[in-house]
């Protein structure tokens, strides 16, 4: 190792226990190091109050300590507002209360891209922390004529420089040697204009005056911060104090003055001494250098790259969107029948289990708790794993071989209109299968303004739960229009659900997501393998976390569903018939639930529902499809799912008020069906959704403004369609 | 592939020997002369590159027109031609 540096610190923490963040550029191979360095030993949380992932792990050094890492989101600079980059700098710098602060960073880079990579690297620099660099890819920027040296590269940061292949593990023991004695970087003399200089050094002069113990880089690095506007929450109060504040104003008037924006002229500076590193890291006999000598001559590639030849089909104007069409469809259909008969077979089996255990219980609430509720509320959990488990070993592939970016970067302009993303596309297609891991895949969206606005819209996607109302519906009323209206109705169903969609998220971005136009700037990385290691883990930690973050969530719903139908019992007198069926049908107008159906009931009359649909209508609270086994009880018919929906369907079209007016209609189906397009009445979608935004405020505001829109649009429906009917 | 992309390549009406980035034809080149737009979206683009005299290559249009896909600084990136136009490319 070199020893070129200023200061070395001697490792040691108070506990004996290092840590060390990890820190990257996206799509840098960061992930695969982390797993490198980690191995199996990983926790995966969020940070609080952020929606952003928080991935730790431990790893023994070669001197027996034990480091905790800390994986730290991908981000391009440190000075972004961005949530993702909002983390990475204020954990880097020691600022949040929950994370320790990192003895050491270790940085990756991607040699293939060494100038764009550097830069971050130039910003850890600054902040003045041991660094240790992590050259990843050399392969890939082999194969493009780019003979990068390690040595060279590490001579001229003046800190380790190890050459890694993290998939291979190739590198990785040097890494950790390297991290026993880590090495600050000594501060490069940025090639700045002279004017920017000379205030760095007059407000660098009063910080030095102003604290005593760091060191002159430091405070040279904080000036530069403070003066490119910089206002992190450890520069807040230094920025405000005298006489740095007046300081400031006075550079800024006589930068301004000379023409000279210091946010511009501090990046370009950067830039400028990348151009000079990534030029001297080449091994020259291998590459030409420019005329000056001075930049690494990428601009000519030595014949079309493998990404560029593959790109060439796969974002094609006519293969290209042919082959999306094709990758999305095999996507939708695998979560949407593939995992079906798996969740079904998964809900049974735990319902077969439940019987099983609960088989020497006596008949009473203690039976019907652990039967209905706690294992039919696990049952529901369950179910989702397949398709979880199915849509993020997808994503985890696409997003591994790059065509993640390519997918957005065919979608956008679609997407753009209503003022989303192009990476939108894959969460709202999966919302057709199901808004739960739908709205787990908006994690691939980085922009949280967009990411919220896709989640509030997913549920208005036509999942596959309301697939068997929709059928219940039209086949109960609408068998005598004939197999083409049926069909119709059945498009037009989802149709509503994209426009309401496509209506709210414009809206949105308009008004409560408002803050001026998304940045797109999407990197289309090269086309890589996916790893079946990787493949597998993202799959492993994406379906446990659902289980057990917001599982107990829907848990807990089930229950108080359970409460609601079970209680209070028929009197004694009532129970004892002997038709179980009429039984039934009785405890559920005697419970709670029938009677919130009840109390409804004035409420629903204006949309043409009676008080059993809103006792349908607050069973379909555990899961939409569980309307049609609540509508069976409350009709006496038994539960549809073992007799078939055909009684169900007649006794439902044999239903009068007492006035001798039928209950349901066409238009009460019609109304019912808009009914369940625009309502969130999804317990597992509000529980993942509080999951995925970190806290209740998202979901609760989602439940009104998609149950006001679905009642507004029920009420316009049934009463326009009176008027019509009677005109 | 031999292309004509010297200024007739840049189907705009601005100042002689520059062009906004969206405007330049597809298979061009050109280098960063100045990026425009609000603070946030001229940091963001500085710090992905877009600065000192920088080459800038346009690779393809998305089939439905946007966004463009760029190489920069030996990688690929897309802006959307609302924030390409931001950016001014000069032939030399």
């Amino acid at each position: 190792m070199s020893s070129c540096c200023k200061i070395e610190s001697e490792f040691k923490s108070d506990d004996g226990r290092l840590t060390i963040a990890l820190a990257g550029n996206p799509n840098s191979g960061k992930t695969t190091i982390f797993n490198a360095l980690t191995g199996l030993r990983q926790k995966v949380a969020n940070y609080p109050g952020v929606t952003v992932e928080k991935k730790t792990g431990r790893c023994r050094l070669p001197n027996g300590a034990i480091a905790s890492v800390i994986d730290l989101p991908g981000t391009y600079s440190l000075i972004s507002r961005s949530p993702d980059e909002q983390v990475a700098m204020e954990v880097l710098r020691g600022l949040r209360v929950d994370t320790p602060a990192p003895d050491a960073v270790v940085v990756v880079v991607d040699a293939s891209n060494l100038q764009r990579n550097l830069y971050l690297v130039s910003q850890l620099i600054e902040m003045g922390k041991p660094l240790v660099v992590a050259l990843n890819m050399m392969d890939v920027a082999q194969r493009r004529g780019l003979n990068i040296s390690a040595q060279r590269l590490q001579k001229q940061l003046g800190v380790a420089v190890i050459p890694v292949v993290g998939h291979k593990r190739q590198g990785i023991e040097q890494l950790k040697a390297a991290l026993m004695k880590p090495q600050v970087a000594p501060l490069p003399d940025w090639p700045l204009p002279a004017e920017m200089r000379e205030e760095v050094t007059v407000v660098g002069g009063a910080l030095a005056i102003l604290s005593e113990e760091k060191s002159l880089d430091q405070d040279k690095a904080i000036a530069e911060r403070l003066l490119i506007g910089d206002r992190a929450r450890d520069l807040q109060e230094i920025s405000t104090r005298e006489p740095v504040a007046s300081l400031l104003g006075h550079a800024n008037r006589r930068l301004s003055a000379a023409g000279i924006d210091p946010m511009q002229a501090d990046i370009e500076a950067h830039y400028r001494w990348i151009d000079v590193v990534a030029a001297g890291s080449l091994v020259p006999a291998c590459e030409r250098l420019g005329s000056a000598g001075a930049v690494l001559d990428y601009e000519t590639p030595k014949g079309a790259t493998l990404t560029d030849r593959v790109d060439g089909v796969l974002v094609h104007k006519f293969w290209g969107l042919l082959i999306f069409a094709f990758i999305m469809g095999t996507l939708f259909v695998t979560i949407f029948w593939l995992a079906q008969p798996i969740m079904n077979g998964m809900q049974n089996g735990i319902l077969w289990i439940g019987h099983w255990l609960t088989h020497a219980l006596p008949e009473g609430p203690l039976k019907s708790l652990l039967n209905d509720g706690v294992i039919g509320g696990v049952g529901t959990v369950i179910s989702f794993v397949p398709q979880i488990a199915l849509l993020f070993m997808f994503l985890a592939i696409l997003e591994d071989t790059g065509y993640l970016a390519r997918a957005a970067f065919l979608m956008d302009k679609l997407l753009a209109r209503v003022g989303l993303h192009g990476k939108s596309f894959i969460p709202l297609l999966s919302s057709f299968a199901c808004a739960i891991p739908g709205i787990m895949a908006t994690r691939t969206i980085e922009n949280r303004r967009d990411r919220l606005a896709t989640i509030l819209i997913a549920p208005f996607m036509s999942c596959s739960a309301r697939l068997p109302v929709y059928a219940l519906l039209i086949g109960a009323f609408f068998a005598s229009f004939g197999a083409l209206a049926q069909a119709g109705i059945m498009l037009a169903c989802y149709a509503l659900g994209i426009l309401a969609a496509v209506t709210t998220a414009w809206v949105f971005k308009r008004s409560l997501l408002k803050g001026g136009a998304t940045t797109f700037i999407l990197e289309l990385p090269s086309y890589k393998l996916p790893q079946i290691s990787q493949v597998a883990r993202q799959v492993w930690i994406n379906a446990g976390k659902f289980v057990t973050k917001a599982g107990t969530t829907i848990l807990a719903f089930s229950i108080v569903l359970w409460a609601l139908a079970y209680y209070p019992r028929l009197p004694r007198d009532r129970a004892d018939q002997a038709d179980a069926n009429v039984v039934a049908a009785a405890q559920s107008e005697h419970s709670f639930a029938g009677r919130l159906g009840h109390w409804m009931e004035p409420g629903l009359r204006p949309l043409g529902f009676d008080w059993k649909m809103g006792v349908g209508l607050i069973g379909a609270f555990a899961a939409r499809e569980t309307f049609i086994s609540t509508m069976g009880i409350t009709y006496a018919v038994g539960d549809p799912g073992e007799s078939g929906t055909q009684s169900l369907q007649s006794a439902m079209r044999g239903d009068h008020y007492a006035s001798g007016k039928p209950v349901w209609t066409p238009l009460v189906a019609v109304s019912l069906l808009v009914w369940f397009v625009l309502a969130l009445q999804c317990m597992s979608t509000i529980a993942i959704t509080r999951r995925e935004t970190g806290g209740w405020r998202w979901p609760i505001f989602m439940v009104v403004y998609m149950n006001v829109l679905a009642y507004a649009g029920s009420l316009v429906v049934y009463q326009a369609g009176l008027l019509f009917l009677h005109a | 592939m031999e292309k004509t992309c010297g200024l007739n390549a840049c189907n705009h009406s601005g100042t002689a020997g520059s062009c906004a980035l969206n405007k330049l034809g597809i298979g061009c080149s050109g280098f960063v002369v100045s990026v425009g737009g609000d603070s946030e979206l001229r940091r963001r683009l500085l710090e992905m590159g877009f600065c000192n005299g920088a080459q800038v290559e346009v690779v393809r249009r998305a089939p439905l027109g946007d966004p463009i896909e760029f190489r920069l600084r030996g990688y690929h990136l897309s802006l959307r031609d609302e924030q390409a136009r931001h950016v001014t490319i000069s032939q030399s």
